[in-house]
């Protein structure tokens, strides 16, 4: 690229557009790897609950989840650092980074909500619908999650997982019961999340 | 009467500087020099001339131990932009 070079209005609008498709598909597609890597370790925590919950009949595995952002977020740091950007962020990845991180906070604080009352009170019922909804209100959020990211990436397999995720299961969470089987929803939330990541690499290469 | 053209702006390596300092928060030397596919001592000698003008400011720093330069586009800059982009649509809706 020449700084001296006579270039004609056309020229200068292209060159403009040019740049900024660029930067723009470059951003995203550098996001990629953040879905892959929240994909991967969902996927592993859900397994290793699983394993543990299923070998000794103890739902008090589940408590492992907390360790998952505290995982995920200096694993997405080093990613970070990786960069060539300092801040790369755009309009939509600032929206697709909000939802995710809103979904996270809203995850763990239901979590933490439903096992304090579960803890202090003593009504059977209200023990009982916690305990019963926890898994199905999480899942219900990670699809709202995935599909809003859809739209704003307008990326329609990720609309359509999205909602097949959120809705399809709460449908099978409340087919499976309150068993250790319900973490292949998450296992599968995980793998929903990993291809998420590999289908924005695509659309933005 | 057509507004005249921002003859800082209106410099092909110049432009993609600022095109992609609009588009993002911060950006660092190497990845505008991999985007625009410049020379090292032209890149530098145009983000001076940007840093001058008030258009972008230049932060020198570290990432781990390695050097970093780190470029933002300011808000005159970004309206001197603006500016660019409007000029260059009035000239071109003016065409037969």
């Amino acid at each position: 690229m020449e700084q001296n070079k006579e270039m004609t209005a056309q020229e200068s609008l292209s060159l403009i557009t040019e740049t900024l498709n660029n930067s723009r598909k470059d951003i995203l597609r550098s996001n990629a790897k953040y879905y892959m890597l929240w994909g991967a370790l969902l996927t592993m925590f859900s397994l290793v609950v699983y394993v543990l919950w299923n070998s000794t009949g103890h739902a008090y595995w589940n408590t492992i989840w907390f360790a998952l952002p505290l995982a995920g977020f200096p694993l997405e740091k080093l990613l970070a650092k990786r960069d060539d950007v300092v801040r790369s962020e755009n309009v939509i990845s600032r929206i697709t980074g909000g939802i995710w991180l809103t979904f996270c906070v809203f995850a763990c604080s239901v979590a933490i909500f439903d096992i304090l009352c579960s803890s202090i009170t003593k009504n059977p019922l209200v023990i009982i619908a916690v305990g019963t909804s926890l898994s199905a209100q999480i899942i219900l959020l990670f699809g709202l999650a995935e599909a809003i990211t859809g739209i704003a990436l307008k990326n329609w397999i990720i609309k359509i997982a999205g909602f097949l995720t959120g809705i399809g299961g709460l449908a099978l969470y409340y087919g499976i019961g309150l068993c250790e089987e319900q973490m292949f929803l998450f296992t599968f939330a995980g793998i929903v999340l990993f291809i998420t990541g590999i289908l924005v690499k695509r659309q933005y290469r | 009467m057509f507004p005249k053209l921002d003859p800082l702006l209106h410099s092909e390596l110049r432009l993609a500087v600022i095109s992609i300092l609009a588009g993002v928060d911060e950006a660092d030397f190497t990845y505008l020099k991999k985007q625009t596919g410049a020379t090292s001592g032209n890149l530098s000698v145009q983000i001076d001339k940007l840093t001058a003008a008030g258009y972008i400011t230049v932060e020198k720093g570290f990432k781990g131990k390695m050097p970093r330069t780190t470029c933002k586009i300011t808000p005159a800059g970004q309206e001197a932009f603006k500016d660019y982009v409007d000029a260059l649509k009035q000239y071109l809706n003016a065409k037969p």
